[in-house]
């Protein structure tokens, strides 16, 4: 029987190119690309790692965001997933986590069976890291967080969970839902070839009524969470002091004086 | 499970009282990022005349109980099984969202740990509720008992309220390393409970195979980082911050591509994909300063750039510059503390 793995992933501004407004201290996205969110291209690889190694794994990439996140899942297929969904409405918009997880756990539902349900441990750009678990809340299924490897072994899914103290090595039978961390794996590159296997295979889009949810349960309207305001952190002054070689003294003299360092 | 139902709120959000706080336990200890919020959520529970409730779940937690209420809640309940020695997302979700339908708490605290989000997660799905993520401010609205949870966004640069006005309890993770651990009062009264509970076996079908303890490095609490870039020029670079790192009681740190490139390890990273940090003084050598790296140390309080690029986008949020080669500078500044220390013994030794 195939094992149907199922990877969520979101499209973020590229945090290499993300430039920091000198005065606002606010961050100027504008200029950066679109790019798949670090932690699940990590997810991506985890996944295409087990097609590597068993028989009869089928991939599917699954995104919940506006038309444009298709070519986050152009990439993915590039590298190796079979095929790749988006759900897209205009009124998913302004969706906090919980429906978030709500819509991502109706479009795997909709999709039929699932053994493994792959994240990122959380996206650089909202980092609640609470998506991925609310989806095998919403589907009643095991988890484990935080990932750094996961394999089959026994027909149990195994996966190693990095803790701030530790190791935890987890054992479940599937299915269930991974959350990868960043920086695990070295995700592999799309290649041009499948690019354009990738871009003529397509992707399929699903809107609201695709899933089965109700408007007022999505987006903005099913958010539990309003964002009441936002202020800039303050960015204390910083003189810029200079000082050259031959004035270390003088330089450390300073950092003891005013108790910045204590030696 | 909740099944594919939205979050529909409680008619009777008004009743939900107490502020709740889960006590993450550790190799059967209570950890520190859950001790760190007994004194904020005592703050908020007693500014509206309610009770900050700890919850302490595991299997020998006699001990951990009356830890957990001389720390500072006013009352403790311990929920015992062997089944809960070690924590688990489906028996600690199913346990504690018993106790919210039980207890209807107006605030559910949980710190921002690996474990604490993966729970946060679960129970707010479960609870039909909005959970802030990794606040370092908490607050109430003393008129409404609305919790003010605020939230660095956007890379550290702007700081977010966010507010869960209907949905109950409104809950929230506390970023560890943020808030301190209160005193800890052996006289201090308060009220506690035990409950014995079994858990069912379908919820138990995860199993912790094995747990290899590791020591990762933790730069969220430095309080001098010595941090290094690609203008180290070279993976011994390192060795030399190591040793100016070890003069002054510091961490060393590292910038994204350094750790891409295998000159250090991953957990020395600093930046969006590494760790937020925010030491006393942190010294960046030979780092140009991109924004992923800046958004994870730029709250440091004090900044030093150690950089030949004088036009290096660090040193725009630096107290200090040092716009000399590195391998030039950084022996002379170690040479210099050197001397400063060794200058300051002497009045001590002196009146012997």
């Amino acid at each position: 029987m195939t094992l149907e793995i199922v990877v969520m992933i979101k499209q973020v501004p590229d945090s290499q190119e993300v430039v920091i407004d000198p005065v606002t201290f606010t961050l100027n996205r504008s200029a950066a690309r679109n790019v798949i969110n670090p932690a699940d291209e990590n997810a991506i690889e985890a996944a295409l790692r087990i097609k590597d190694k068993e028989k009869d794994v089928h991939i599917t990439v699954i995104t919940m965001g506006p038309p444009f996140a298709e070519t986050a899942l152009i990439d993915a297929m590039a590298r190796g997933v079979d095929d790749a969904i988006l759900v897209s409405d205009r009124a998913f918009a302004g969706a906090d986590t919980y429906p978030t997880g709500l819509t991502l756990a109706a479009t795997i539902t909709r999709m039929g069976k699932f053994d493994i349900i792959f994240a990122g441990e959380e996206s650089t750009d909202s980092s609640t890291g609470h998506v991925g678990p609310g989806v095998a809340e919403f589907l009643g299924i095991e988890q484990a967080s935080y990932t750094s490897s996961t394999w089959i072994e026994d027909e149990f899914v195994y996966a190693d969970r990095e803790l701030e103290d530790g190791i935890e090595t987890v054992r479940m039978k599937s299915p269930c839902l991974i959350t990868v961390l960043t920086n695990s794996n070295v995700p592999r590159n799309p290649t041009l070839r499948m690019k354009i296997d990738s871009i003529k295979k397509g992707i399929k889009t699903w809107s609201l009524a695709d899933i089965g949810l109700k408007p007022e349960w999505v987006g903005l309207k099913g958010s539990p969470t309003i964002v009441k305001s936002m202020r800039t952190i303050n960015e204390k002054k910083r003189e810029g002091k200079k000082f050259k070689a031959g004035e270390m003294d003088k330089f450390v003299d300073e950092l003891v004086s005013k108790g910045i360092l204590k030696l | 499970m909740v099944g594919l139902v939205n979050a529909e709120p409680p008619e009777n959000a008004g009743e939900y009282k107490n502020v709740l706080i889960f006590l993450e336990t550790r190799q059967g200890k209570l950890a520190k990022p859950g001790l760190e919020m007994i004194s904020v959520g005592a703050a908020i529970a007693h500014k509206v005349n309610e009770e900050l409730i700890g919850i302490v779940m595991g299997n020998k937690i006699e001990g951990l109980v009356q830890e957990a209420g001389e720390y500072g809640c006013d009352k403790v309940i311990g929920l015992k099984s062997k089944d809960l020695e070690d924590f688990r997302t489906i028996p600690y979700s199913v346990n504690l969202s018993e106790l919210i339908t039980e207890l209807k708490p107006n605030i559910l605290l949980i710190p921002a740990t690996r474990n604490g989000r993966d729970l946060a997660s679960r129970i707010a799905v479960r609870s039909k509720t909005g959970v802030t993520a990794d606040c370092t401010e908490l607050d109430i609205d003393p008129a409404e008992r609305i919790l003010q949870a605020r939230r660095p966004t956007y890379g550290e640069s702007t700081l977010a309220e966010i507010l869960c006005k209907r949905h109950r309890p409104q809950m929230a993770t506390a970023r560890p390393g943020i808030f301190s651990v209160p005193e800890r009062d052996p006289k201090r009264k308060f009220v506690s409970e035990i409950r014995k509970t079994t858990i069912k076996k379908e919820f138990l079908k995860k199993e912790i195979v094995s747990f290899k303890p590791k020591s990762t490095l933790d730069l969220t609490s430095a309080k001098i980082i010595v941090s290094g870039g690609l203008g180290l020029g070279k993976p011994s670079g390192f060795k030399l911050l190591e040793e100016l790192a070890g003069e002054i009681g510091a961490s060393v740190g590292a910038s994204r591509p350094t750790v891409d490139m295998g000159w250090i390890e991953r957990d020395h990273q600093v930046g969006q994909t590494g760790q937020s940090v925010r030491p006393d003084i942190y010294i960046a050598c030979g780092i140009s300063g991109k924004a992923q790296h800046i958004m994870g140390m730029r709250l440091s309080k004090n900044i030093v750039s150690i950089n030949t690029d004088a036009s290096a986008e660090l040193n725009s949020i630096s107290d200090y510059i040092i716009n000399e080669d590195l391998y030039k500078v950084i022996p002379e500044l170690i040479d210099a503390i050197k001397r400063r220390k060794s200058g300051e013994k002497k009045p001590a030794e002196a009146p012997a």
